[in-house]
């Protein structure tokens, strides 16, 4: 078989997951459901790793190709098919999105084991992989327009799962109507480039570009690729479209460790790296790129700082970390930022699984003020944690060492102004361990709290009367909260078998590409960046020691500085948060941002809109428009009395009856 | 294919003879089903007809830039000879798609009217006549090639609905009437208007060229008026057809009047009667008045952009939920005509497109809007909904698809039109393309709001959730079918009309930019011979 059927055989299986979820919706008993969407999702992956093989065994410049099953929208002006583009680029994304899926899906199987939309719950989530995987498949525009909105639907009915909640309902729309914005990007995008290459299909924009399609440093393509940035910007949580992201909390925990961690919120990434064609010739769209992915790492960190809410401290960090990679394509530094995205998405992934086992034992809690000791109580949860949070720290010899670092590599190769992306860079690595070890000292270390006391005693704790820990509201307990009982890694063989994979993947996933040992990673996507003229070659200067030592010195000093905060005592975090209120203040605020979009989009809308419908309906449209030509209301009311007195009724019987007559005339006459 | 007059008057026919066997057996039990079996039958047979037809249509040589398109199925009789007016039919790019829209969804309203549970209407003999007569007369007026057939048509379609309204409307009668009154006013004022300017175009037409009075399309097309005459012509047509879209700010009827009807009328006024107005539009306002098009192009981008922006932020601040489907519905139409006065092929056939799926989309809104009323106490307002979804899986799952559809996902056919529509906007007028996308924004949060507060959220106080029953099932399921055809494979509908669109926006463009055409001209000249060769 072709690589390319191999790409759709990717795609196929998790549809059929979606239908036979969809059709069995009522008569799959027990697990089956969640059994039946990771074996989808797991065939997916065998598919790619098909795809992988077939395409290795072709020459470096066979390697991308195209395949396209039917014309969808293939009319004036436009050229949209049904087609896909296998090459390194979209194989390394399929191989990380249905490898991560695959395991949280059997996480799942557990973790909802008790949810009344269990089967729901899989369909969803096989529609998402779906959508995914035809986002990063998507050989046109258009068709990547549709798998990138595909993935914020299944991201809103993910994210507002538990539907009577208000805050999820909340939250999901919020996260929906943000996505659009980004739709709206990448079509606005999309239009300034096929004005001026003529064509939908990657290829053929790329080619078009590359045979001078714009001229040198053309306006309509720094506007284009500035507005496709807006689309990744959208999706990939980035200032100052972000906000929606740590409301989407809201969902199941292994929806954030899928979606909003390890694959979609990557999709950004994705995009810039795979228009590099033409960011490589719109240079000040790559800049808004790089410096928006810094401010965001540097902001997201602060605010992760002082969040209370373990999964939000994981979301700012999930920020924080796709600020890298935006920062590192921005650069140029695509390999080391596909790199960071496949690493992140173990070690993330695995931070929100076991965070997502210690809220079971808190029996939904997710308030890090209540989370305390666990460290004897949960063993495994506790090495996984950790594990995941020195990947994540970026210390050697954990994956994430290597990738982030590679980003700063290169930022500081390529200098000049780009220094202050390194600089920016360290300054974020060094928050990444404060807030990541502040998290761990938090919830494993101290005096064990009650939960993770009877934990210990052999017990699990189940809340008397299960309540929604973001507004304190008392849970519908027809249908529509997590379910009365709770799964914890220590106790749930799936859990533990997804968290065990995905902690040697946060272990050794570094070791494919180490500086001046293999470059792996670099050599396998080359061919998708054949014709750039940045890709990262393999010479290295001396600032390469000096960044990998550096590098793991701030990391540990972040762990040194939160062990003395943290780690000995509350009265020290007290203190030093009191030392720092304006800070303080302003990060717990989360810069303001929900505040000012609020302010300035939100209420504005809202505000005309009641005018629409209140006033300007009422007195301009109903009184000046309708009411006030007064003979006409009486000719009206004229006519309605005719109505009932029925002379009306009989004119227009006779002009229906007239009609008839003469249709019927020139029917019998054709 | 039998002659399309047979396909015009047969639902009049079955609504006749419904009618009249009714009257006959009047006091047996038969009397009252019979005329909506009937008319079942008729709009059902009419159904397949408008199928037969779209698949046997076949598009003439394709172009994106020159007008070679022809009609098929031609009918013409000269029907008054001293006036010059025909009773010309015939289908082309423009019309054949809104045909198949027309007969779908009034079959599927007349399926609902059978399957309602609740009793028949009063008078079913009357009601399934005016129903069957605005069928005919909404075909008519799309198959009309003579410009005073058309104007006939497009009067008698809106009489049935007057009595459809007033008399088996919904709420308190004085509301009802209150509604009507309104209805006949404002649409009234329009179809008088469009008489005149009907007549004027003719006779001056006939003057200015000394030629015999003609009313039919092709020919007037070879006769172009004065500048002047032109312009207020355009003006009357663009009242009349901006009244029935409805379009901001001559919308005043559309809330009362959408609250009035019975659910089956609202799905087929709303879903294809405001088609006629934009189809008018494209049809006979763009090839017989370039000039005025061209000149008052700009005015009518900006009561397209004003009918966006106002209508969505009403929908998104309205509670009854009939309402923000009916100024979903103005935004809707302002795409629409958006894309109409693009004066582009791509705009043109994007609005084409998109009046297909927006009588796909808002009919099954309307219908979903009574299923959850029923589940609601009765209530229409979204503050009385909420926890529907819980007992009811796979009705969610069809408003989902619905609700999804409306905000013009992208995998939607409502995207791609929304995509072309704004396309053509787009490389006319740019700025106007832009502020257009805060519609797409504001579509999502409507569309989401309504599906959030009915089905999910907390219980509402008087509601019982309920899974969707077989037969509202079966009213649904052809509409919904629809919209995933469309969806996967929008191909075929975009190739039967790419011809009719861009030569309906031909001459406007020839005005516009005479230097692209000429090029484009010489393009497609080689584009053919290339196509000629692979086949």
């Amino acid at each position: 078989m072709s690589q390319t059927t191999y790409g759709w055989l990717v795609l196929a299986f998790p549809l059929a997951g979606v239908l036979l979820l969809c059709l069995g919706h009522r008569s799959l008993p027990g697990r089956t459901a969640g059994w039946i969407g990771s074996a989808a999702i797991f065939l997916a992956f065998l598919a790619a790793l098909g795809a992988l093989l077939t395409m290795q065994s072709h020459g470096a410049d066979h390697r991308q190709q195209v395949s396209s099953l039917w014309e969808y929208a293939v009319t004036s002006g436009i050229d949209a098919r049904m087609s896909i583009l296998v090459d390194p680029l979209s194989v390394f994304m399929i191989l990380v999105v249905t490898g991560v899926s695959t395991l949280i899906h059997v996480y799942s199987v557990s973790y909802l084991d008790k949810d009344r939309g269990f089967v729901r719950y899989f369909a969803y989530l096989n529609f998402f992989v779906l959508s995914m995987l035809l986002l990063v498949l998507a050989g046109n525009f258009l068709l990547l327009i549709v798998g990138w909105a595909f993935v914020g639907a299944a991201s809103y009915l993910l994210i507002s799962f538990w539907y009577r909640r208000k805050t999820a309902t909340k939250a999901g729309i919020k996260a929906f109507v943000i996505n659009v914005v980004g739709d709206v990007g990448l079509v606005l995008g999309t239009f300034f480039i096929l004005g001026h290459t003529h064509t939908l299909e990657f290829l053929g924009s790329f080619h078009a570009a590359e045979a001078g399609a714009f001229s040198h440093a053309s306006g309509d393509l720094v506007a284009g690729c500035i507005l496709l940035l807006v689309g990744a910007f959208a999706k990939s949580a980035q200032i100052p479209l972000h906000t929606w992201l740590p409301d989407a909390m809201e969902g199941p925990t292994p929806v954030s460790a899928l979606i909003h961690a390890a694959t979609m919120v990557t999709a950004g990434v994705y995009l810039i790296a795979r228009m590099h064609p033409l960011f490589e010739r719109a240079p000040a769209a790559q800049d808004v790129g790089a410096v928006v992915g810094a401010a965001t790492l540097l902001i997201a960190g602060t605010i992760g700082l002082v969040q209370t809410d373990i999964k939000r401290v994981i979301a700012y960090s999930t920020m924080s970390q796709i600020g890298y990679m935006v920062m590192g394509v921005s650069i140029g530094a695509y390999a080391a930022g596909l790199f960071h995205l496949m690493t992140h998405a173990f070690f993330k992934a695995l931070l929100f699984m076991a965070a997502g086992s210690i809220i079971g034992a808190m029996a939904g809690e997710q308030s890090l003020k209540k989370m305390k000791g666990f460290r004897k109580a949960m063993p495994f949860t506790y090495g996984c944690f950790l594990i995941g949070g020195l990947a994540l720290s970026g210390i050697p010899p954990f994956s994430g060492f290597f990738s982030k670092d590679e980003i700063l590599l290169i930022a500081g190769e390529r200098g000049g102004w780009r220094w202050i992306l390194y600089g920016v860079g360290y300054l974020g690595a060094f928050l990444t361990a404060l807030y990541t070890f502040r998290m761990i000292f938090i919830a494993f270390h101290g005096k064990p709290c009650a939960e993770a006391q009877e934990l210990q005693a052999g017990h699990l704790h189940h809340a008397e009367h299960p309540f929604n820990p973001a507004d304190g509201e008392i849970e519908d307990t027809d249908v529509g909260f997590p379910g009365p009982s709770h799964a914890i890694a220590e106790r749930a063989l799936p859990m533990r078998f997804a968290m065990s994979l995905l902690a040697i993947g946060a272990v050794g996933a570094g070791l494919i590409q180490i500086p001046k040992v293999d470059y792996v990673v670099d050599d396998f996507l080359k061919p998708s960046f054949a014709t750039s003229a940045l890709y990262e070659a393999h010479t290295r200067s001396g600032i390469l020691i000096a960044g990998l030592i550096g590098g793991t010195l701030i990391g540990l000093a972040g762990i040194a500085i939160a062990w003395r905060i943290w780690g000995s005592g509350a009265q020290t975090a007290t203190a030093f948060q009191e030392r720092l209120r304006p800070l303080y203040t302003l990060f717990a605020a989360k810069w303001y941002f929900d505040e000012a979009i609020d302010l300035l989009v939100v209420r504005p809308a809202a505000a005309f809109g009641r005018f629409a419908k209140d006033t300007f309906e009422r007195t301009v449209i109903d009184d000046t428009l309708v009411g006030g030509p007064s003979g006409l209301v009486r000719a009206g009311s004229a006519l309605v009395r005719s109505i009932q007195s029925g002379l009306l009724r009989y004119y227009a019987a006779m002009i229906v009856l007239g009609v008839a007559a003469v249709g019927l005339y020139f029917l019998l006459q054709a | 294919m039998p002659a399309l007059s047979i396909l015009i008057w047969l639902p009049a026919a079955c609504g006749l003879v419904g009618a009249i066997a009714s009257r006959a057996l009047a006091g047996s039990p038969a009397s009252r089903t019979i005329p909506g079996a009937l008319a079942l039958i008729g709009s059902v047979a009419a159904l397949a007809l408008s199928i037969g037809y779209i698949v046997e249509y076949t598009p003439g040589f394709q172009s994106a830039h020159l007008a070679t398109q022809t009609l098929q199925h031609v009918t013409d009789v000269t029907w008054i000879a001293s006036l010059g007016i025909h009773y010309k039919l015939g289908i082309d790019g423009l019309n054949v798609l809104l045909v198949g829209l027309t007969a779908l969804l009034f079959a599927v309203a007349m399926l609902a009217g059978n399957l309602r549970r609740e009793r028949t209407p009063d008078r079913p003999h009357l009601y399934y006549l005016f129903f069957m007569v605005a069928e005919s007369a909404v075909l008519g007026a799309f198959l009309a090639q003579d410009l005073i057939l058309f104007v006939a048509f497009f009067d008698l379609m809106l009489i049935p609905f007057y009595f459809l309204t007033g008399m088996w409307g919904e709420g308190e009668r004085s509301q009802r009437v209150r509604a009507t009154i309104k209805l006949v006013i404002y649409t009234l004022v329009g179809s008088l208007l469009m008489l005149a300017a009907a007549i004027a175009t003719g006779v001056l037409a006939s003057q200015q060229h000394g030629t015999p009075i003609t009313f039919v399309l092709s020919s007037l097309q070879g006769l172009h008026l004065s500048r002047g005459s032109q312009e207020w012509i355009f003006l009357f047509f663009a009242a009349a057809f901006l009244v029935k879209m409805p379009a901001f700010p001559l919308h005043g009827w559309m809330p009362d009047g959408y609250k009035a009807m019975p659910i089956e009328v609202l799905m087929v006024f709303s879903g294809v009667l405001s088609k006629v107005g934009a189809y008018g539009f494209l049809a006979i306002v763009l090839p017989l008045f370039p000039q005025a098009a061209v000149h008052f192009q700009m005015l009518m981008l900006l009561i397209a952009l004003v009918s966006i922006v106002y209508g969505t932020a009403v929908a998104f601040t309205q509670t009854d939920a009939r309402l923000i489907a009916g100024f979903s519905s103005v935004a809707q139409l302002g795409f629409i005509t958006l894309g109409i006065f693009s004066l582009q092929p791509q705009g043109a056939q994007g609005a084409l497109l998109q009046m297909v799926n927006h009588g796909l989309v808002v009919a099954p809104v309307f219908f979903i809007i009574l299923l959850l009323s029923r589940r609601a106490g009765g209530s229409e307002d979204i503050r009385d909904m909420g926890g529907v979804a819980f007992r009811a899986p796979v009705f969610a799952a069809l408003f989902l698809i619905v609700a999804l559809a409306t905000l013009a996902m992208p995998g939607s056919a409502n995207f791609v039109g929304e995509f072309l529509i704004l396309l053509g906007v787009f490389k006319s007028k740019l700025v106007i393309a832009i502020i257009g996308f805060a519609g797409v924004v504001g579509a999502s949060v409507y569309a989401l709001r309504l599906f959030i507060r009915s089905m999910h959220n907390r219980v509402g106080p008087e509601v019982a959730s309920r899974e969707i029953s077989i037969r509202d099932g079966l009213v649904l399921v052809p509409l919904i079918g629809a919209i995933l055809f469309l969806a996967l494979y929008p191909q075929p509908a975009l190739k039967r009309s790419e011809g009719s669109a861009s030569s309906a926006v031909a001459g406007a463009r020839a005005l516009t930019e005479p230097n692209v055409l000429r090029i484009a001209a010489s393009q497609s000249g080689a584009l053919a011979s290339t196509q000629g060769g692979s086949r």
